[in-house]
């Protein structure tokens, strides 16, 4: 019966509200407000003052209990206001690896110059994560999401909450919009990495004399070693500049997806991407067949996410073009 | 496990609602719940540990069979606030979830109600006020200490706490403030139900007040008191100062040492003759938990049906004076009684103990041998008294079970009551019906208030003596031997006798003024303000402006102050973002780009000022040479190193060259 209640309501507040895009302003019409079981203890707390004032006909105690009557409608106007005007600028997620936990990062602003306390939010039921935001601040708050699989996990709704200031009520809405993250297959595999594309042409094959060959500067990508950073150039007000060598350790890696026979789909794409982490963190330079699909060699954090991503969204609809 | 802060401010909030309530309940009732408060936060801060269930369970069972023995009930306040004492103490020390903190909030807030129904003094109200706040705060704290989730993960560098103490404690004032206006509304307007749903035996704690006894030192005792008996207001003049005789318990049975009130009996009222001029009065009565209310001399009728007149012409409630209680009187200080006196009532009034004060029963007869009629005999026993060495004091000698002739004999020092007391007795003895009233005399003139406070010092003792043809006679003996004492107050009189501070307020005037004014505050307090009911609801309606108001229009007046209210809320707290003013290189920066935008240059918002500087170099060359520099000049003033010095300078030349630069407008504008 409660789960259909809610279900109900979702329906409803999804028609109600529309799709949402970012920046999201959180304005009165969306803002739902109710009493918390508090705040209902609360109220009876506050009847059987008056009744105690009024049998009585002792002043101090009907001033005390207006007063608390008067505290209490005033909590409500502040709870409705802790959350009014909240903006939702960002809602991002990082990549993750099945059977882990991912993240939703969203990033919140407070426009008005009265603190905000305990500004929640939440995935479906979970208990809300919290951050207190002063006058102009931004926060980020990162909500744990479950990734049991490969591909993209969704999130439909979230939620945010706050039942400050007296926690007697609770102010929520609901923001709907396509949020997705994006999850790596598991790392699993016991099958050692195919070692160089030999048969393939035009790779270069080094022997590893103990010495780099000196290639070259180039320009300063996300994700370089900050041991490969021209420092000196640097502070002859130069821009980063990356000092390049030919990785005479690393190896042309191949990592064909038909290559693995007897094995399942997931079984295949977990090895993959095993070997392609593994490549990664051992600075090799790696190249991802897939079936109609092909990731040409390369290295670094970008292509390590191009590959794993290919391997996420392997045979899944909705692949992004 | 409960954030400490939280429990912090939730202990606080009961112990400050124990201590509100520490005076009516038995010590070692607060004493164990102080003592519950601090295992409860030794067991937060040190490695002691907490009861479990069962020590729990046991110890409160115990406690109420405790309070049950003690009080005989736990119906009433006393045993519903020791109750409550004692169960907000075990119930802290299972204290953990936000739920149970909560209902530690919510007990604290119970004491304090139940500290409003004890006792509504002015002085206390502060209090009440803030321990309120003080439980609004608790509220708060415990609403923000706990509502973090169970896996919050804030991103960012951990900002500076924003809810700490002090805001906490502003947020719970300000949002007081919000309410009290409505507070003060629903105080005016919300309808007072007259009488109560259900009675509670109210409590009695014993007070300082006359009693329906009187030894020869009980008075005493009342004097060295400096708290107020009640307040009396005239109607008009005031009766002069020696006639303020306040008339409280009359005492018509003696054994020799004790005067007693006695049984009532079929004794009858004889009906009286007015003389003098009638005194109309509000008289505003402290608690004294005794049945008195006190009148002038002789009242002519009972105020209120809750109050017997009985036939000495004694005021005598129903119930115990609990709160502060006011009523209307009209009296005469002289009478003349028309009817006889019965003869069991003579019987009464001139019976003495057998056998004791033999001297006393002497010296009467011998009085009375040498007296023709009944006033001579009077007046000779007076003379006796003014004449024959006595002294009016304070600190007079213990007397032994013969009192009177202890006193008349021996010590020949005394006060109100020893003079009463053996004046009484002697005319007894000399066959003339007597008794000894007790009650107050004069009172202190408030010019703020204009009314009189009669204090617990100004308690005092006389006699009545029948006399045939005029009935019940006033005679003060007191008055024979201390004349002064009818003008003047007890503490000028006999100051070293009086307690200390009572002394130190008496030995400075200025001070006395500010008691002054602190005493009518008090009695504004009282009258305004503690006792504020339907009728006075109606007159404050009445003030406003309604005609003939009622219950209809008290709800008018309260739904338009809750609406009036409401929209006042609303709109205090009405999401109005502020703007920030921008500082002075953003406002220079912003005119700069007003003007070119005039100049048909728009900057794209995703421009910053060197991309900007690069579109006015492809789309106006013209301006380049003037605006390019601005730009840059804005550039580093704003993203560049910080200078020691000359950067106040650069922003100054900066904004007077944006102020003085023009230019010209587009060519296809111009075409326009």
């Amino acid at each position: 019966m409660r789960a259909w209640l809610r279900a109900r309501m979702a329906r409803w507040i999804r028609r109600r509200q529309g799709l949402d895009s970012l920046p999201v302003t959180l304005l009165a019409r969306r803002l739902y407000i109710v009493p918390t079981r508090a705040g209902i203890g609360f109220g009876l707390l506050l009847i059987l003052m008056l009744i105690a004032g009024l049998n009585y006909a002792n002043s101090s105690a009907l001033f005390l209990t207006f007063v608390l009557m008067g505290f209490t409608l005033v909590s409500m106007h502040q709870c409705h206001r802790n959350l009014l005007g909240i903006r939702v600028l960002a809602a991002t997620t990082q990549p993750t690896f099945a059977r882990g936990q991912g993240s939703l990062t969203l990033l919140i602003e407070n426009p008005a110059t009265h603190a905000r306390y305990r500004i929640g939010a939440a995935l479906d039921e979970a208990e809300p994560a919290t951050i207190d935001l002063s006058g102009h601040a931004r926060q980020a708050i990162a909500l744990p999401l479950a990734a049991p699989r490969r591909g993209l996990v969704r999130v439909d709704r979230v939620l945010l909450i706050t039942r400050l200031p007296f926690g007697l009520f609770r102010t929520w809405t609901w923001m709907h919009m396509p949020i997705e993250m994006l999850v790596y297959p598991f790392p699993h595999g016991s099958l050692p990495m195919p070692s160089g594309g030999g048969e393939r042409p035009g790779v270069r094959s080094r022997t590893n004399t103990g010495l780099d060959e000196w290639l070259g500067l180039r320009p300063f990508r996300d994700g370089d070693s900050p041991r490969q950073v021209d420092w000196k150039a640097y502070a002859r007000e130069s821009p980063l500049l990356v000092k390049e060598y030919s990785a005479s350790a690393a190896e042309l890696r191949l990592f064909d997806f038909e290559a693995l026979r007897g094995l399942g789909t997931e079984a295949r794409l977990e090895q993959l991407s095993s070997w392609v982490v593994a490549a990664e963190s051992a600075g090799e330079r790696y190249e991802l067949v897939l079936p109609g699909q092909r990731i040409a060699a390369n290295r670094g954090r970008e292509h390590r996410h191009r590959c794993l991503a290919a391997l996420a969204l392997f045979g899944l609809e909705g692949l992004p073009p | 496990m409960m954030p400490r802060r939280s429990l912090e401010w939730v202990t606080t909030a009961f112990a400050v609602g124990v201590a509100l309530n520490m005076d009516r309940v038995p010590a070692w009732i607060p004493v164990l719940a102080f003592g519950f408060v601090l295992w409860r936060l030794l067991a937060s801060a040190l490695p002691v540990r907490l009861p479990g269930t069962l020590t729990r369970s046991a110890l409160a069972l115990l406690l109420v069979a405790v309070v049950l023995i003690r009080f005989r009930t736990l119906n009433g306040l006393s045993a519903g606030t020791a109750l409550l004492v004692l169960m907000g103490g075990i119930k802290l020390l299972e204290t953990r979830a936000q739920r149970d903190q909560y209902i530690m909030v919510g007990a604290s807030l119970f004491l304090l109600l139940a500290a409003c129904l004890d006792r509504q003094e002015l002085l206390r109200s502060p209090l009440y006020l803030l321990h309120a706040w003080l439980c609004c705060t608790a509220l708060g704290v415990v609403a923000h200490a706990n509502s973090s989730g169970s896996d919050p993960r804030p991103i960012g560098p951990p900002s500076a706490p924003i809810f700490g103490n002090h805001a906490a404690m502003t947020l719970a004032a300000r949002t007081l403030l919000y309410a009290a206006p409505l507070a003060v509304a629903l105080f005016l307007f919300f309808p007072r139900v007259p009488g109560a749903f259900w009675a509670v035996p109210r409590s009695s704690v014993a007070r300082t007040g006359l009693s329906d006894t009187m030894t020869p030192g009980s008075i005493t005792e009342l004097t060295t008191s400096y708290d107020v008996a009640f307040r009396a207001r005239f109607q008009g003049a005031a009766p002069p100062p020696e006639e303020r005789y306040w008339r409280g318990p009359v005492l018509h049975e003696f054994d020799g040492y004790t005067w007693r009130r006695g049984p009532g009996g079929p004794y009858r009222m004889q009906p009286l003759e007015y003389l003098g001029p009638v005194y109309r009065y509000q008289v505003s009565l402290e608690p004294s938990s005794q049945r008195w209310w006190f009148s002038l001399d002789t009242a002519k009728a009972a105020p209120n049906t809750r109050v017997l007149f009985t036939y000495d012409y004694q005021l005598i409630a129903a119930d115990p004076v609990t709160e502060v209680t006011t009523y209307t009187a009209a009296s005469h200080t002289r009478t003349r009684a028309t009817g006889e006196l019965s003869g069991l009532g003579r019987i009464r009034e001139t019976a003495l103990p057998h056998g004791r004060n033999p001297q006393t029963l002497d010296l009467a007869r011998k009085l009375r041998a040498d007296s023709r009629s009944d006033s001579a005999f009077v007046a000779a026993a007076l003379e006796l008294l003014r004449t024959g060495g006595f002294q009016y004091s304070l600190t007079p000698p213990a007397l032994g079970p013969d009192s009177t002739d202890d006193f008349l004999f021996k010590t020949r020092t005394g006060f109100c009551g020893h003079f009463a007391s053996a004046f009484v007795a002697l005319m007894r003895a000399g066959g003339l019906p007597a008794r000894v009233v007790t009650g107050y005399l004069g009172g202190e003139w408030n010019p703020i208030g204009q009314y009189f406070i009669v204090r617990q010092s100004d308690a005092h003792s006389w006699a009545e003596v029948w006399i045939e043809g005029q009935g019940w006679r006033r005679v003060d003996p007191t008055a024979v031997v201390a004349p002064e004492r009818l003008r003047r107050s007890i503490l000028d009189l006999l100051p070293d006798a009086v307690s200390a501070p009572a002394r130190f307020v008496w030995s400075r005037p200025w001070l006395n003024g500010v008691l002054e004014r602190w005493d009518a505050l008090n009695a504004w307090w009282n009258d305004r303000v503690v006792r504020f009911s339907y009728d006075d609801q109606l007159r404050v309606l009445e003030r406003l402006g309604f005609d003939a108001p009622g219950a209809s229009q008290l709800g008018w007046a309260f739904a338009s102050a809750l609406l009036v209210w409401l929209s006042w809320v609303a709109w205090q707290l009405g999401h109005r973002p502020r703007r920030i003013r921008p500082d002075r290189l953003a406002r220079a920066y912003a005119r700069l780009c007003h003007k070119l935008m005039r100049a048909g240059v728009e900057r794209q918002p995703s421009q910053g000022p060197l991309a900007y500087a690069g579109t006015i170099d492809r789309l106006r060359p013209d301006l380049a040479g003037a605006v390019r520099p601005l730009l840059l000049r804005y550039a580093e003033l704003r993203f560049g190193p910080p200078r020691p010095s000359g950067q106040a300078a650069d922003l100054t030349g900066l904004e007077r060259d944006v102020a003085r630069l023009k230019l010209a407008p587009s060519t296809e504008t111009r075409r326009r």
